[in-house]
């Protein structure tokens, strides 16, 4: 219908219930104010946990990273933990590892003519003599590498993840598949739920009792790995239990109808299908292995050893051993050694490169999950 | 059709009960049955007798006991916790399939099902269909293997359309292919009889039509039992019809007879429509 | 659409059971058998773990008596029931704040308690390692306790000395104030009681174990190591616990449940998808990290922020040390926000689309609907999750240990909310510091088991009540 002037000035008006601008303001602005709030706190949330990640990752990269080829401190994750050695000599500051030192020590004296004395680390010279006098600071696990740190924490977390992954799926197949609804199953899901919240430092307790005292295994591999197996084992019995869950009844029923025992269609039908969602929600389980520090440090973490795990002379001893552990590190080179310019470096490389390590597992099994579970869809 | 002479059967003793038995005329024979969920009965006093290399059609309304009776023929319904037999028996070849003796997994292996919702395992179209021949005891060759699974695919008309594609995934398939591809998997392994519940509920009609003729080349050498909502598929298909209602059997006999002349009057209602 | 070659005569109908039993059980139960053994694993470790904690624990407790018991009948008790008398005068001085003539006398008034302190105190002290190195079968020396008691007429007099020497500070100090004097008099009152219980004492007194038991528990020293005697009270422990947790959570619990509530219910879903995986990914950061980042950078920098003087009225700021409970108590914040979060955004996730639905038809905005409906719907679920974070919190040991100062004290909290200043040590701190070197089996390896006993028991507390108001069985903090 064509509008005419008549028509136009005939419209009825919004009736003024439903104007906008009639809301009361108080409402509006209490509304986008505390949206605005909740925002802030959740962007502040994450601000805070950029502000450590950049802090360590700027100074640590210092560290770990250098700008020419192979662009990566290579000595610094190839060595040996070793002292820094800081002394003056001939009007310039040097700093050097311990062994280099000791050459350059010994170079100096030759250079002097006489011969070196390795056992006292600062030399004078005679009165009247041109030897100039070399006195050192020394700063403990300032300098080299953290080679052994890095062989040990793979190591650990090997042995661990190896064990809590045999018992835990185990575990978890009981659950999903074979038990039935009554007294057994609620009193292991009750253990295992409550076994998730014991914290760490109560594991390294216990481990220290049992198997380090009681079974008499002392600091060891073996003491590490079981502990740090039971402390993970609720989290791969409720990854793989989910991961099982997910595989969809049709396929059971129809492995069975074919006359398959339930033991086969679990092998051959279920279990291929829910292994990528067991081994992606274990990727998490191995960061938090490799992160835990209270666990290990009196069941299998040593503070300095001078040999690497595989210089063993028996088989049977590569087991009964402690290692050093890039966790454990961390803790005495923040503790046990002043905070300085000079021990900075090592401590925010160590960081770094533990974060780092840590930091990509998580990634991994974040990405991956977010990745199956669109797969999963059937 | 004989009825099976079953009191007779259950006074002999147990050596002549673990006898394996010969195929007879009636395949499957359902005397007196009671079938429950906890307290909730599902089927009572069910009477029936199945012939065998025939199709038979169970129709009715939902939830009238039809596929729970089916899944009672391959023992599916032990996966249901509280599921029973409270009174009753199922002969398949005159072998009381509850019977203490019984593995449920050596009669699945003779009698095979077909869902309802296709359940193509996540594996490619040749481990799909060898599946059922791995599982069993005794090693095959890869070329026994081959050619039982171009046999069964053959069967289940669906070897022209995979053959150059037997290693990709079976999921990559469309819904009436993935949905012979389940035949294919239950007839390699040779079952005596198939048991379909509602196998086209979830394919469109040409699919569905593929999947009828193939039940009618399948007859030949195999006892068909189908579960289907549809009236006119039973009609096309089967051979024999039984019209279940809240958990009873109303009436069964010769299709034909049953969707023209049915003697009992709730059937002509059903058949004509008046609920369902 | 005939086979390749039809089959030959298909088999008989088999379906008999081949029977085949090991140990008597057929192949699949065995196979049932086999996993629900590993199942039962996880029943048998946590068995272990509470067998193990309560049986070193106990240990603990027939130790402590003992130890008590030696306590007493050397006299070492009756010697510090002097030596707080000591104690307390040097904090009045403290509190008094006196300066010059006044300060010297005072100080000087308290020389003969300490003098005659020195004496009985080495005496007393050889008694009881005299008791401890003593063999089996040779004679103990308690009975020169009764000559330590026998010297309470001498420790009279040097009460009464005590109380005329601060008497004549109290007069010839013109300048006191009224508080001052009324402290000073509080203080002359107490020596009545004192002697009153130097006199009661008896070195004979027998310990019960519940005297052991509540030295430990309420104990408010937590001394090892001391050449004097060793005391094993976890109050300030418990304290420093509870104090770092507490600021944890007063800064987690807004932001946590303010980041639930925004994502689940604000925010869209692109951006939902990334705020969520980088809150788990900081859930990933190893606490030996985030120690390490508080000693290297986080404490100096809020010990510098406590220094700018226009936040100079907050209360406790300015302080001096850098490794305190409030930067234990950040860090922790930023431990337990991702479990806060990750529980509480579920629970709000999975409130009923009807229920938004039902409030947006009634004409409600949206932050009515959310603070009106859903958050009161989800409400278990986010109480379950500050529990959960709770647990978290007090059960980290590393940050703790790296951060929060390690001072074994009970934390003064007469300043108030400034208390959060102080450095304190806490009960996973303790543990993890004192574990490498204690002998196994004595009695300080023993506190520490009844130490860690303790900490399973709060956590396995806060777990079950947590899943108690939750209602359904989940796994916290794993996402």
């Amino acid at each position: 219908m064509k509008m005419t002037k008549y028509n136009r000035s005939a419209e009825p008006k919004t009736p003024a219930l439903f104007a906008a601008a009639s809301r009361p303001v108080f409402g509006r602005v209490f509304e986008c104010g505390s949206a605005g709030l909740l925002r802030a706190a959740t962007y502040f949330v994450l601000c805070c946990g950029l502000v450590v990640l950049g802090d360590i990752a700027l100074k640590g990269g210092r560290t770990v990273f250098q700008a020419q080829w192979p662009f990566v401190n290579v000595s610094f994750l190839t060595q040996a933990p070793e002292s820094l050695h800081v002394f003056e000599y001939a009007g310039e500051t040097h700093e050097m590892g311990d062994a280099q030192f000791r050459a350059f020590r010994a170079n100096a004296l030759r250079g002097a003519g006489r011969a070196a004395e390795p056992s006292s680390p600062n030399i004078s010279g005679e009165q009247g003599s041109a030897v100039p006098a070399i006195r050192s600071q020394s700063y403990v696990y300032a300098a080299g590498g953290i080679w052994p740190c890095i062989v040990g924490t793979v190591l650990l977390v090997s042995g661990a993840m190896g064990i809590a992954l045999s018992l835990g799926i185990g575990a978890a197949i009981f659950l999903s598949e074979y038990a039935k609804e009554g007294r057994f199953l609620r009193l292991v899901r009750l253990c295992i739920l409550n076994l998730a919240g014991v914290p760490s430092i109560v594991f390294g307790l216990f481990g220290f009792g049992l198997f380090v005292n009681f079974f008499g295994w002392n600091v060891s591999l073996l003491a590490g790995w079981c502990t740090l197996a039971v402390m993970v084992l609720p989290v791969v019995i409720t990854a793989a239990e989910e991961a099982l869950k997910a595989v969809p009844s049709g396929l059971r029923e129809g492995s069975l109808a074919l006359g398959a025992t339930q033991w086969q269609t679990i092998r051959r039908a279920v279990l291929p299908c829910a292994l990528p969602g067991i081994l992606t929600s274990s990727i998490l389980g191995i960061a938090r292995v490799a992160g835990e520090t209270a666990p290990i440090m009196f069941t299998a973490a040593y503070v300095v050893r001078d040999k690497l795990p595989w210089e063993v002379e028996r088989l049977g001893d590569f087991f009964f051993q402690g290692v050093m552990a890039l966790p454990y590190h961390i803790y005495v080179v923040s503790t046990k050694i002043p905070q300085n310019a000079y021990t900075a470096r090592v401590q925010y490389g160590t960081a770094f490169v533990f974060l780092a390590v840590v930091g990509l597992l998580a990634l991994g099994s974040i990405l991956l999950r977010g990745r199956l579970k669109k797969t999963y869809t059937w | 059709m004989t009825t099976g002479t079953s009191a007779t059967r259950a006074a002999l003793p147990l050596a002549d009960k673990l006898k394996p038995k010969r195929v007879t005329p009636t395949a499957i024979e359902v005397d007196q049955l009671d079938f429950a969920y906890g307290a909730k009965q599902a089927l009572f006093d069910v009477n029936l007798e199945l012939p065998a290399r025939r199709v038979t059609a169970f129709i009715g309304p939902s939830g009238c006991g039809k596929t729970t009776l089916l899944r009672c023929f391959n023992r599916m319904n032990d996966l249901v916790p509280e599921a029973r037999l409270t009174r009753g028996a199922i002969r398949i070849h005159s072998a009381d399939i509850h019977a203490p003796e019984v593995d449920p997994t050596l009669l699945r292996k003779r009698v095979g099902m077909v869902f309802q919702k296709s359940n193509p395992f996540p594996k490619s179209i040749y481990d799909n269909v060898a599946y059922g021949l791995r599982i069993q005891r005794g090693r095959r060759s890869r070329v026994q293997l081959d050619e039982a699974v171009e046999r069964a695919l053959r069967a289940a008309a669906l070897w022209d359309e995979v053959r150059d594609r037997l290693h990709d995934s079976g999921l990559a398939l469309s819904g009436g292919q993935q949905q012979r591809l389940c035949i294919a998997r239950a007839l390699a392994v040779e079952p005596d009889i198939l048991l379909m519940d509602e196998p086209c509920a979830a394919l469109d009609p040409i699919a569905t039509a593929k999947i009828e003729e193939l039940i009618a080349e399948l007859k030949r050498r195999y006892t068909i039992v189908i579960v289907t909502h549809s009236m006119q598929q039973a009609a096309r298909c089967s051979d024999k019809t039984c019209f279940f209602y809240m958990g009873r059997l109303v009436e069964s006999g010769d299709t034909q007879q049953v969707f023209s002349k049915p003697a009992n009057p709730q059937t002509a209602a059903y058949i004509s429509g008046h609920f369902g | 659409m005939r086979g390749l070659s039809e089959p030959k005569n298909p088999p008989a109908f088999q379906i008999h059971k081949r029977s085949r039993r090991i140990f008597g059980l057929s192949r699949e139960e065995a196979i049932r058998a086999f996993f629900g053994g590993q199942a039962l694993v996880a029943v048998v470790v946590l068995a272990l773990i509470t067998v193990f904690l309560f049986r070193e624990g106990f240990g603990f407790f027939a130790q402590q008596r003992a130890e008590l018991t030696r306590y007493r009948r050397s006299g070492v008790e009756f010697v510090d029931l002097l030596r707080a008398q000591e104690k307390a005068h040097g904090e009045l001085g403290r509190r008094l704040g006196l300066r010059g003539e006044a300060a010297d006398r005072f100080a000087d008034a308290i020389v003969p308690l300490r003098a005659l302190l020195g004496e009985l105190g080495e005496w007393a002290l050889e008694i009881k390692e005299s008791e401890e190195s003593r063999a089996d079968g040779a004679p103990t020396r308690f009975g020169e306790v009764a000559e330590i008691t026998a010297q309470y007429p001498k420790i009279e007099d040097t009460f009464g000395e005590l109380t005329a020497q601060l008497g004549t500070i109290t007069e010839s100090s013109p300048g006191l104030s009224p508080e001052q004097r009324a402290q000073l008099e509080k203080h002359l009152s107490g020596f009545g009681a004192t002697l009153a219980k130097l006199r009661a004492w008896d070195a004979e007194k027998p310990v019960s174990g519940w005297q052991a038991a509540r030295s430990f528990f309420f104990g408010r020293q937590w001394l090892t190591a001391s050449f004097w005697q060793d005391f094993y009270g976890v109050v300030p422990l418990f304290t420093g616990s509870l104090l770092v947790s507490a600021i944890a959570l007063g800064l987690a619990v807004p932001l946590g449940l303010g980041a639930a509530i925004y994502v689940s219910q604000i925010a869209g879903a692109r951006e939902r998808s990334v705020i969520k995986p980088a809150i788990e990914f900081i859930a990933a950061i190893p606490s030996v990290v985030l120690g390490f980042f508080g000693i290297a950078v986080l404490g100096q920098a809020l010990r510098a922020l406590s220094q700018v003087e226009w936040l100079a009225w907050l209360p406790g700021f300015p302080y001096a040390e850098r490794l305190n409970a409030l930067t234990a108590g950040c860090l922790l914040a930023l431990i337990a926000v991702p479990t806060i979060f990750t529980l509480a955004e579920d629970a709000l996730a999975s409130v009923p689309r009807a229920l938004k639905e039902g409030s947006y038809a009634l004409g409600a905005r949206r932050m009515q609907t959310v603070a009106r409906v859903i958050v009161p719907s989800a409400l278990s679920g986010m109480v379950s999750a500050v529990l959960l974070g709770l647990g978290r919190v007090i059960g980290e040991t590393m940050v703790v240990l790296l951060c929060a100062g390690n001072r074994i004290a009970i934390p003064d909290f007469s300043a108030g909310l400034g208390v959060v200043t102080q450095p304190v040590h806490t009960m996973t701190g303790i543990i993890a510091q004192e574990m490498g070197e204690v002998a196994t089996g004595t009695i300080h390896y023993r506190a520490l088991f009844v130490v860690g006993l303790l900490l399973f028991l709060i956590a396995l507390t806060l777990n079950y009540s947590a899943q108690k108001i939750l209602g359904r069985y989940r796994l916290p903090s794993l996402r």
